[in-house]
């Protein structure tokens, strides 16, 4: 007992005197097993708040949705849900009329005027029991003041709405709503046309039912049903049940019966949070090595300091364990510590996330909960790194022979042919200035493991703020495309489709401010088979058209011949060039409504847009689809000088018309939703420009203590303390430089790794382009160079308050 | 004119424990050409002497001029100027730059002193302390002697007319020892004032003059006993 407490007296002795160093090193492993502890948690407690929070609000098992514009009497999905082969698989039905509007909730300040949708929903009895409304603010559909809707909170919140007042919809109808809220098909906002979060372009009005049918003109009819299943029924089967049922019951109607797995959004949400997650590993792996990398220089330095005194128990005959016993006891300590504080990171880092996905997903459950197996991990990746990092330098200190141990001075200095080679090389300028290379070249292990850790940090600062750029890149070739020659540009989306010489259209293209009027249809589709297809938003339209059309990088449209015009990235994925023939399902007019058609389609040519669902089909070849002449969709042109908001509003008032939408408002959406991505990145830079800068101040503290002599001696011969300071700039400036370089390029690399390995997997439908700008190169340049360089003027205050005889005359 | 001149010094330190009084009532004069050396047991205040001396700490009390120049009385640049061009030092732990070859290392005296023509000064100063064929040397590939001598050759380097030594053979063999005080009187010789601090008494017999101290007090200045003898005479 009393030798353990000999060896922690003395070792936390050691610690003291470098309690700085030390405070310091116990902060990057803090960073590093934190981040580490807090991100590799973070799909644990996602997953666990999502399932709660679709298991709160009864989130259906099965959706029966009819074909757009398809509706049938109340009542009638329900009768024939109930026919079911075993009504015993169903727990719950409940009907719904969901109907797309134009909603306009224009302030004094703003003109606010998107597209969005009315879902009637079974209100009674504090309704709806499947697909429960979650109101954040406000009251539900429960109250008997008048007001009969309820608000999307994302519209609301990203317009900043009040819990309570009215919009219009599609014929100017004004609807009060009382409170705001969501169901679990909106915890994330996806519009029609497919882009996610999207709130700021898409308004949803909850309603009950009744309302529903009275606001939309559709009295008495429904359109869609939900279903919740009895435990331990088999939802497959359950869905093909209800198939059965409904296609007997409605022969003439299309239809579509989905389970919630197949659900688009519920599926991304959950997707979203394994890409996430391996994101946050990676970054996190790369803290952890910085921080790995910091406490080997630092726990090496305090190794190395200990030399003599580990000479001297050799040469007292003391067994090379023993004496590896108190620095590596140091290095536990420092771990310890470092792992503990690295804990509190733990659950800040958890909170700050949680913070984030919360503005991200408003979950009507949210919590990150202290997960002690996932921060066990942590801990014990933090410690093992810091003893592993300790136990090298105490192997290489124990096993010199005792003699070299002792010895004092630069004789125990040993140096490489090629370090000696670099030491003679002639170099310009006095001596003074030729210190700071000597001295980074006569050291190279200290200098790369200092460099090291630095390019960690700016390593993954790179690669974190490269996604950002690269995102944007990516939006700014989007937006470029979409935009055309045209960027003022209103697409015009009709209520059901129409005549290409209807007398909608002629009113829409006869409006005031409209120059040029041209017309699309838009359908959906499906690209590739098996597992590997994806949906497509079909355009079909003059692919020659002066208003806008697709620019076709590769490949050329023939008139005799269907043939489709895909991105980059779809034609990637399907393996497939221009002029190849490829998979595809496709809609095909089948009395009101359309039936899908599995056959194949050429490839026309590709376009640069770096969405994988836009594909386009001219209009020559629409007889494909059987739809030669139907059109939704106008795109008007403005008229030069324009009144835009008074021409999205002549629009808006049209007969027909479901939503008018400024072309950029598409390329903004997606900026929001990079500004939200960049959010949680924002976690990631936080932590790592914290990581860098702790390394840089540990760097320049270690390296000031190391040449205390040097610094002794030129004083001693006059230099004054600027001279004396601007050589350690000079040395940390070369350090940062060397470190930058590596950290930058491996940035590089890494960042190409993630976006054309990992994120495709993550974000399949993006092409996304590999692009840093000059901005983000300063960033790290700045921080590793600029903010590793004058680290040392940290340590001013000690270099003017040295005891310069003492230094000189210290024995090492 | 006396190159330093010390009248009525002390030096106090206000310590934890009280005041430490490390000199008191210094008087000291010493002239170009001198070998001075300060002699006493360890803690009578030898060091502080040297460092006030070299402007490296300032007295508590009294006066200390040195090349003509009031210490008590400069500022710190002053003072930072004082040592790039009046004394040079040379270490009993030698502190010679690792990281510079012996070449560079005695150019540092050069450059710092802002001598033109630094690498040759510092060639032709390490032929004369007999280090010409170890020019382009690490000091960790020298021995200790030559390590001093090194040291010694970069406050010869600088050209400045006060070498003062601490210890400058405590760390060295006798053989190696004696080749070092060679070097100083032959420093002296050449015009230079030269005090050297030591606790070794027949280093004292190749001074010429030898000031004693003991408890922080001067107790004897004078020609050594017996007079001064050359360097290769000496045993210990």
């Amino acid at each position: 007992m009393g030798e353990v407490g000999l060896w922690l007296r003395w070792t936390w002795r050691d610690l003291s005197a470098r309690w700085v160093q030390v405070a310091a090193i116990a902060l990057i492993i803090a960073l590093g097993s934190g981040v580490y502890a807090g991100m590799s948690s973070s799909a644990v407690w996602r997953r666990a708040n999502y399932d709660a929070s679709y298991a709160a609000l009864q989130v259906h098992d099965v959706r029966v949705s009819l074909a757009e514009d398809t509706y049938v009497d109340a009542g009638t999905l329900r009768a024939a849900a109930g026919a079911v082969e075993h009504p015993e698989l169903l727990a719950a039905v409940e009907e719904r009329l969901i109907v797309g509007t134009q909603v306009d909730a224009s302030t004094a300040e703003e003109q606010i005027l998107v597209p969005g949708r009315i879902v009637g929903v079974d209100a009674t009895g504090g309704g709806p029991m499947i697909d429960r409304l979650h109101v954040r603010a406000g009251r539900g559909l429960d109250g008997a003041d008048g007001a009969t809707a309820v608000l999307d909170d994302h519209f609301a919140e990203h317009y900043e709405l009040p819990p309570t007042g009215t919009v219009a919809i599609s014929g100017g109808t004004e609807v009060a709503y009382a409170g705001l809220g969501f169901t679990p098909e909106y915890f994330m906002i996806a519009s029609d046309q497919g882009s996610f979060l999207a709130e700021a372009g898409f308004a949803v009005l909850f309603t009950s039912i009744e309302d529903a049918q009275e606001l939309t003109g559709h009295a008495g009819e429904v359109n869609d049903l939900v279903v919740t299943l009895a435990e331990d029924a088999d939802a497959a089967e359950a869905a093909r049940e209800l198939e059965v049922a409904l296609t007997a019951a409605l022969p003439d109607a299309a239809l579509s019966v989905t389970s919630i797995d197949d659900d688009r959004l519920y599926r991304m949400m959950y997707d979203d949070i394994e890409g996430d997650q391996r994101l946050f590993n990676i970054f996190a792996v790369l803290i952890m090595a910085g921080a790995a990398f910091a406490a080997f220089n630092l726990t090496g330095r305090i190794v190395e300091a200990q030399r003599r005194e580990i000479g001297i128990g050799m040469s007292l005959g003391v067994p090379r364990w023993r004496l590896a016993v108190r620095p590596l006891l140091v290095g536990v300590e420092i771990a310890l510590v470092g792992v503990l504080l690295g804990i509190g990171v733990g659950l800040v880092v958890g909170r700050v996330l949680s913070a984030v996905s919360e503005e991200f997903i408003p979950l009507p459950i949210w919590d990150a909960p202290f997960l002690p197996m996932v921060f066990a991990r942590g801990i014990l990746l933090g410690l093992v790194l810091t003893v592993v990092a300790t136990i090298y330098p105490v192997w290489r200190a124990v096993r010199v022979d005792p003699i070299d141990a002792i010895r004092t001075g630069p004789a125990a200095a040993h140096q490489s042919r090629l370090v000696q080679l670099v030491g003679r090389l002639p170099l310009p300028g006095t001596s003074v200035w030729q210190l700071p290379v000597r001295n980074v070249a006569r050291s190279p292990r200290r200098t790369a493991l200092t460099a090291l850790g630095i390019a960690a940090a700016i390593a993954t600062l790179v690669a974190v703020i490269g996604m950002v750029d690269s995102f944007l890149a990516t939006v700014d070739r989007g937006e470029r495309e979409i935009l055309g020659d045209t960027p003022d540009r209103i697409d015009v989306r009709l209520d059901f489709f129409y005549l290409e010489g209807s007398e909608q259209v002629a009113a829409i293209s006869a409006i005031d401010g409209v120059a040029a009027a041209d017309t699309t249809l838009a359908v959906g589709g499906r690209l590739g088979s098996g597992d590997d297809a994806f949906d497509v938003y079909l355009g079909v339209m003059d692919l020659d058209s002066a208003v806008w059309h697709p620019t076709i990088d590769e490949g050329v449209v023939e008139a005799d011949e269907p043939s489709i015009v895909i991105s980059q990235k779809a034609a990637e994925d399907l393996g497939a060039d221009a002029g190849e023939v490829v998979p595809f399902r496709y809609p095909v007019r089948e009395g009101v409504g359309y039936r899908f058609v599995d056959g194949e389609v050429r490839v026309a040519g590709i376009h640069p847009n770096p969405y994988r669902f836009l594909a386009y089909l001219d209009r020559s070849h629409a007889g494909m689809l059987g739809l030669e002449g139907i059109i939704n969709v106008v795109s008007v042109v403005p008229e030069r000088g324009a009144d835009t908001d008074a021409l999205v509003r002549a629009l808006f008032e049209q007969p027909g018309v479901a939503s008018v939408e400024p072309v950029d408002a598409a390329a903004q959406r997606i900026r929001d939703l990079i500004g939200e991505m960049v959010d949680y990145l924002n976690v990631v830079r936080g932590a790592v420009l914290l990581l860098a800068l702790l390394i840089a101040f540990n760097s320049s503290s270690i390296s000031a203590d190391e040449r205390a002599r040097d610094h002794a001696t030129m004083f001693a011969f006059g230099l004054p303390t600027r001279a004396v300071l601007a050589v350690s700039v000079a040395e940390s400036f070369l350090v940062g430089v060397l470190g930058t370089a590596i950290g930058v390029t491996s940035g590089l690399v890494l960042l190409r790794w993630l976006i054309t390995v990992l994120l495709p997997g993550t974000m399949p439908e993006l092409t996304i382009d590999v692009e840093v700008t000059t901005a983000t190169l300063a960033t790290a340049g700045i921080l590793g160079i600029v903010a590793v360089s004058l680290a040392p003027l940290l340590t001013l205050r000690k270099l003017r308050h040295m005891d310069i005889s003492s230094t000189l005359r210290v024995v090492e | 004119m006396a190159l330093i001149e010390l009248t009525g010094v002390a030096r106090r330190y206000d310590t934890a424990a009280g005041i430490v009084t490390a000199l008191e009532g210094i008087d000291l004069r010493v002239d170009a050409g001198e070998l001075v050396v300060v002699l006493g047991p360890s803690g009578c205040g030898k060091t502080t002497l040297l460092n006030l001396i070299g402007a490296l700490d300032t007295p508590s009390e009294g006066t200390a001029t040195v090349g003509g120049r009031e210490l008590t009385a400069s500022t710190r640049q002053d003072l930072f100027a004082y040592r790039r061009s009046t004394v040079s030092f040379v270490f009993q732990t030698f502190n010679l730059f690792p990281s510079l070859t012996a070449l560079e290392n005695v150019r540092f005296g050069a450059d710092v002193a802002g001598r033109h023509d630094a690498p040759a000064i510092a060639r032709e100063v390490l032929e004369r302390v007999g280090l010409g064929q170890r020019l382009h040397h690490f000091p960790h590939q020298l021995s200790g002697g030559e390590q001093q001598r090194v040291a010694i050759a970069r406050a010869l380097a600088t050209g400045n007319p006060i070498l003062l030594a601490d210890e400058p053979t405590g760390e060295l063999d006798f053989h190696t020892g004696v080749q070092i005080l060679a070097l100083l009187q032959a420093q002296a010789i050449a015009g230079r004032a030269v005090v050297v601090v030591t606790h070794n008494r027949e280093i004292a017999r190749a001074a010429d003059r030898v000031v004693e101290l003991s408890g922080g007090q001067l107790l004897s200045d004078g020609p050594p006993e017996g007079g001064r003898v050359e360097a290769s005479s000496l045993r210990w």
